[in-house]
């Protein structure tokens, strides 16, 4: 509660100071601004403080606080900009927090700035909900916790809250619905996000069937809270009671509905689980291959395999670790599960026991552990989804993109290898490699890129990335001061000896320099270009190293993603689909480069883009050397040309480049 | 009246002021201000007062200030001191103006001319190296009947010429001197350690009188004080009032204002600690502006000029018997770590009454602090308001000892 003299204070304090502002000439205003920052700042946690500085805002914007600032002019303002402004803290976050409001009366038609009109500021605001809505729901990232005090969160929380209050949300409707639409075609492994919006919008938005819309928004909700009809006014438990009195009809109709409906968005209720289990405990083994969704192929091998994946439902599903299901459901359509050392593993998976300092971590990874679901139970199932969904495997806030990558490329083509890791990992929270004839174990090695964790990572994750990151480190101390990128040698001994010999990288360690870009190029497109490189197809991923750029394509880091494929899309354009394990798939790398997730030919959890705009972000891969030197000269210079100008123009100022021709 | 001031340093408050007064003024400082104030059409002089030859000195500058027609120099900072001195020398033409300025910027000149003149003063003594230090401990032992296995007498050691606390070191035994004193302290002064409560005043002086005097009341060196002083002070400010005087005459001053420190003890003995003649430090014009109502920073430069009518300078200053009735306090805040990443306000503080509003500036990402110069850079300070002088004292106290970093 708050107290209502503290609050007349404040609110004296703010005109008291306001007042010393406005009356300060230009050589004193700056520190008089800080001041009346200071108080404004301790009034912008709580709804009262912003509703008083959203009476003010006018008088605050006249006295010029925006002024000489980025925050000068609300129409050149950025929304996506206002997240990363926001978790600065103070004093960049209250003139943030104040511009947002100064919008918001804009929007309202209670002052003008500008030409800005109150349609433009509306949707503005509605753009920063849109943008922000960790801050919405009050369910900030790890990170986020990170960076902001309790205090710069109970600022920006009040703030959203604030901004509920005033925007309409039926306007933002279409774009929360586009939002989901693009979270969930990705297919996630860690399905947290999606499903605090959906919760949010059920909340705190009356949808309305007739409208399109709404309807979008409405599928999400039921695809969790009531798959189907019989899931109307009951919880798992009670629907579960309802289920003996189907007959098995309407067993198989209602097995075909949630099947479908987890099929739609990839998420799964607690009702799905109850049914599952249901089905396995009265022995309705030929309805279960309908309540997992399976295509043939699927059923095909459930049928062969039901014993044993019933028996797997039977020790991992639970209505509190349901997600899982759709994982089961995608290994048994994409043949993992068929492979005998797959099943051994698994199997072994069920015996163990997990070392305390793992669970920890898997608990504090699982959202809302249950009491009734064990650690093993969440690291199993989070096995079944990532051997189910290897391209939904996510960094998190980590800064881990390696270690993200090889759990994705192991998933596919060493899945046995991975599971016998995460039981080694998860017994003794130690893991072991080898590197170049010396053992590389996690356990005596120093800290590798990640200082805190970020737990926002499926089970899986947790367990292994710790170790992973700390051992890719080493590994790249060890090979370092060869003169090259040591991830020649260090991406074969971490991800396997499937990875190919040859090394390729546009930078030049002893010169500091990008040297022979266009044979760089040439090299990429022999690899991986079907009319240069013999109309081969990519067999493994590659792990390709590539430069991220801001969207106004200024050099911003390194990232590692890996190749997957390179195919035509619907419309005939080439187009390189690659794994990206940052989180999100959608960005903007400038240059009008913006990785497409969906309706670009890509399978759920592909980023693709067109292979020369894909080519001129790359800058190390791995190839064949006995195949691409032979076939670079058929690569034509006008392509080389278009790739090395974009890539020249962006990421490329950052570097000096010698035009040296190179041995490749 | 003055034709034009020479501000002697940059301080954006004191531009403040004089342009809302209105009075002609020139500012004199380092040439790294000069695009600023051109921008802001600022009168400027560009000097650099840390080099002293054949090209740069005080007959040079007077030269430089000619255009201007300036003729009234009004020290800002402990380091414009002498150079304003030289300048008012020749203003009005008195040599003994620029004598008096040296002695404000060496406090063994400053003391020995405070204990000729019959202000009581601990001892002291110029030293030279560590050795020095310990053998002035010894002598104070030996004076004060030092018994084997009892504590050595206190010793501060000080710059000659620095302002405030910086330099400032309390010695507390041998192996202190060991392990706090450094080669670059020396020469300094070493000096007893004074008893009492100490505070400090600050006297606008026209025509060799003090037309009107501020009590700060310490609360804690270097951290915190406020404005008025409190009851105790207060019930012996006629005593002050009269040793300021004496001060006052003893160092021969005319115009201008002087800032300083002394110690009362419980028996009611005032000891002499120092003084300055520039604008004091820990935002104590600002919090005397606030308490008394009146521009303490527009009086600071005005009580500079001889030719300033006795209207003006009445109604510059405020009643010499004026006793406010709200006490304005503050506390300088130092981070307590070596390495911040936030700035928490505690809850209890913004629900304090006396909580006036702060300056503290959250820190760039994580933060490393570096090593400290006297007390450090503080992060800002914190502003009290209040009736209660007993009550302020306790929260300053209270908020020195609170982390508003973590």
């Amino acid at each position: 509660m708050e107290n209502q003299a503290v609050v007349d204070k404040h609110q004296d304090m703010f005109e008291e100071l306001l007042q010393e502002y406005s009356a300060a000439t230009a050589l004193t205003k700056p520190e008089k601004a800080q001041k009346l920052m200071g108080q404004i700042d301790i009034m912008a946690d709580s709804r009262s403080g912003l509703e008083f500085l959203f009476e003010r805002i006018e008088k605050l914007s006249e006295a010029g606080i925006f002024l000489g600032s980025p925050w000068a002019d609300p129409s050149k303002l950025v929304p996506t900009l206002v997240n990363g402004t926001l978790k600065s803290g103070h004093p960049n976050s209250t003139i943030e927090i104040l511009s947002e409001i100064r919008l918001l009366a804009i929007a309202n038609g209670k002052m003008k700035v500008g030409n800005l009109t109150q349609h433009e500021a509306a949707n503005y605001i509605q753009e920063v909900v849109v943008s922000n809505l960790e801050f919405v729901f009050n369910e900030p990232l790890e990170e986020t916790r990170l960076v902001m005090s309790d205090h710069e969160l109970s600022k920006v929380h009040s703030l959203f809250q604030f901004l509920s209050a005033y925007t309409d949300y039926d306007q933002v409707k279409a774009k929360i619905a586009e939002e989901l639409y693009l979270i969930c075609e990705q297919r996630p492994v860690v399905t947290e996000k999606q499903r605090k919006i959906i919760a949010w919008v059920k909340e705190k938005i009356s949808l309305d069937p007739e409208n399109p819309d709404d309807r979008k928004l409405l599928s999400f909700q039921r695809s969790i809270y009531r798959p189907t009809k019989r899931c109307i006014d009951h919880d798992f438990r009670t629907y579960r009671e309802t289920l003996s009195s189907l007959s098995p009809e309407e067993l198989k109709a209602e097995s075909q509905e949630i099947g479908e409906m987890m099929l739609k968005h990839g998420l799964v209720s607690q009702f799905q689980a109850s049914l599952l289990l249901f089905l396995v405990e009265t022995k309705k083994v030929e309805i279960i291959p309908l309540c997992l969704g399976l295509n043939p192929s699927g059923v095909a091998r459930f049928n062969e395999l039901s014993t044993y994946v019933i028996q797997l439902i039977k020790e991992i599903i639970d209505p509190f670790n349901a997600q899982c299901i759709y994982g089961l459901a995608k290994m048994l359509e994409n043949s993992v599960l068929s492979r005998e050392a797959v099943r051994s593993g698994l199997s072994n998976l069920l015996t163990i026991k997990i070392h305390p300092e793992v669970e920890k971590r898997i608990l504090k990874s699982t959202r809302t552990p249950h009491e009734k679901v064990s650690p093993k139970q969440y690291l199993i199932g989070a096995v079944l989804r990532i051997l189910g969904q290897p391209l939904g495997v996510g960094q998190g806030n980590n800064p881990t993109c390696q270690s993200a990558r090889g759990i994705s490329m192991w998933s596919q083509h060493a899945p046995a290898k991975l599971i016998h890791m995460i039981q080694t990992a998860a017994v003794y929270d130690d893991l072991t490699f080898r590197f170049e004839g010396r053992e590389v174990k996690y356990s005596t090695t120093p800290q590798g890129l990640v200082q805190a964790l970020d737990h926002n990572l499926d089970a899986v994750s947790v367990t292994l990335v710790p170790m992973l990151d700390r051992v890719y480190n080493e590994m790249m101390r060890l090979a370092s001061g060869r003169g090259e990128d040591p991830h020649k040698w260090v991406n074969p001994a971490l991800y396997g000896q499937w990875i190919q010999v040859g090394f390729a990288s546009a930078y030049d360690y002893m010169s500091d320099a990008i040297i022979d870009f266009d044979g760089f190029v040439k090299v990429f497109y022999a690899t991986c270009h079907p009319d240069f490189n013999g109309g081969n197809r990519l067999v493994y991923p590659n792990p390709v190293g590539i430069f991220i750029t801001s969207a106004k394509a200024e050099m911003l880091g390194f990232h590692a993603v890996s190749l997957l494929r390179v195919d035509k899309d619907p419309e005939g354009i080439l187009r390189a689909y690659f794994l990206n394990p940052n989180n999100e798939g959608r960005q903007d790398w400038g240059q009008g480069i913006k990785p497409s997730v969906v309706g670009k030919g890509e399978v759920y959890g592909e980023s693709s883009l067109p292979l020369y705009q894909f080519a001129a972000r790359v800058y190390a891969f791995h190839y064949n050397t006995l195949e691409a030197t032979e076939k670079m000269i058929n690569v034509p210079i006008e392509e080389v040309q278009k790739v090395r100008q974009i890539a020249k123009e962006s990421w490329g100022q950052s570097y000096n480049w010698l035009d040296i021709r190179k041995k490749w | 009246m003055a034709k034009c001031f020479a501000l002697m340093g940059w301080s954006l408050p004191v531009i403040e002021s004089m342009q809302k007064l209105g009075k002609p003024f020139v500012v004199v400082s380092f040439p790294d201000f000069q695009s600023y104030a051109e921008e802001n059409n600022i009168p400027f002089v560009p000097y650099k007062f840390n080099e002293w030859s054949d090209t740069s000195n005080s007959l040079d500058l007077l030269e430089k200030l000619k255009a201007f027609d300036a003729d009234v120099a009004v020290p800002l900072f402990e380091e414009t001191v002498e150079w304003a001195g030289a300048l008012n020398s020749i203003f009005r033409d008195d040599p003994k103006v620029l004598n008096r300025a040296f002695l404000f910027r060496n406090k063994a000149m400053m003391k020995r001319k405070a204990l000729i003149g019959g202000l009581r003063v601990g001892l002291f003594e110029e030293v030279y190296n560590k050795e020095g230090v310990k053998n002035f401990m010894d002598r104070l032992n030996e004076a004060n009947l030092q018994i084997e296995g009892e504590e050595d007498s206190w010793v501060h050691i000080k710059p000659f010429a620095s302002a405030g606390t910086v330099g400032h070191r309390l010695l507390k035994s041998k192996a202190d001197v060991d392990r706090k004193c450094e080669e670059g302290d020396f020469p300094c002064l070493a000096e007893s350690h004074l008893p009492g409560t100490e505070f400090s005043c600050e006297a606008f002086i026209h025509g060799g009188k003090i037309r009107f005097l501020n009590i700060t009341e310490y609360v804690k060196l270097g951290y915190s004080n406020f404005i008025p002083e409190g009851k105790h002070l207060n019930s012996k400010r006629e005593r002050i009032m009269q040793e300021m005087q004496k001060l006052v005459n003893i160092f021969g001053i005319q115009y201008g204002m002087i800032h300083p420190e002394w110690f009362l003890t419980e028996n009611d003995e005032l000891s002499f600690g120092e003084v300055a003649c520039r604008i004091p430090g820990g935002h104590i014009l600002e919090l005397a502006s606030k308490a008394y109502g009146f521009d303490a920073l527009a009086a600071f430069v005005c009580c500079h000029d001889p030719n300033l009518p006795e209207e003006e300078l009445k109604e510059l200053l405020p009643a010499p018997d004026a006793r406010p009735n709200e006490f304005y306090g503050n506390v300088m805040i130092y981070p307590r770590k070596n390495r911040i990443s936030q700035l928490v306000i505690p809850e209890e503080l913004k629900e304090e009454s006396y909580f006036l509003d702060h300056t503290l500036v959250p820190p760039l990402t994580t933060q490393k602090l570096d090593t400290r110069e006297g007390f450090g850079n503080h992060f800002g300070t914190v502003n009290f308001k209040g009736e209660d002088p007993d009550r302020m004292r306790e929260l300053l106290l209270h908020y020195e000892n609170v982390d508003f970093y973590q």
